[in-house]
């Protein structure tokens, strides 16, 4: 398993397990738990930073030479496909995000949707990476 | 679509049976890069491919042929 691909499984088993902690704790706390859990998603944040720089520290110590090489021509491609696929579903969670946003739904409920959006979009990333990775190219 | 397949296994082993890791530090991509172009998962750029060919001291229709067949 490449460098870049061990990345790519850091960063998508750390927020698909960190936020989804996040996600859980405000759909337990229901709508009526009033204003944006802004302590709760800073520490999520902070934690996610912390365990991102620690393995990604690791793999590197593991293998020093992997992780001081720039991408080479296929892991850019790989990056760039696996963006592509990234904004189609940053793009079409927005679109949904404003037509239920018409309806005037509490705040909580808009800015979690957009930041589940955002998350979303990023396990995509990480997903169609890994999947280009697996499959060769 | 056309496929391309390639003689790099064979032109390793002919090479001192270069490994994938030594061609790929002589070709400045990762050794998974290497797997994948060898076993035609992934074509190469052309740049990439002259250098592979250059590794070799091969003209670039010996290391690569592309068919038309599927």
């Amino acid at each position: 398993m490449s460098f870049r691909e061990k990345g790519a499984w850091i960063s998508l088993l750390s927020m698909a397990g960190i936020y989804g902690v996040y996600f859980w704790s405000v759909i337990k706390a229901g709508p009526q738990a009033g204003g944006f859990h802004f302590g709760k998603l800073l520490g999520t944040i902070i934690v996610l930073v912390i365990v991102q720089v620690v393995l990604n520290v690791a793999v590197a110590i593991y293998a020093p030479s992997e992780a001081k090489a720039p991408p080479d021509e296929r892991d850019k491609l790989i990056e760039l496909r696996a963006m592509r696929v990234a904004y189609a579903g940053l793009a079409t969670g927005i679109a949904f995000a404003c037509f239920f946003g018409a309806f005037n739904p509490p705040i909580i409920f808009n800015t979690n949707s957009l930041l589940f959006i955002l998350v979303t979009a990023e396990i995509m990333r990480c997903a169609c990476q890994i999947i280009q990775y697996r499959r060769g190219a | 679509m056309g496929t391309i397949r390639n003689e790099i296994r064979r032109l390793r082993f002919e090479h001192g049976e270069m490994t994938q890791q030594q061609l790929a530090e002589k070709i400045r991509v990762t050794r998974q890069t290497v797997n994948a172009i060898e076993q035609g998962k992934y074509s190469p750029s052309l740049e990439a491919a002259f250098r592979i060919a250059a590794v070799f001291g091969e003209p670039l229709e010996s290391v690569f042929h592309y068919s038309n067949e599927e």
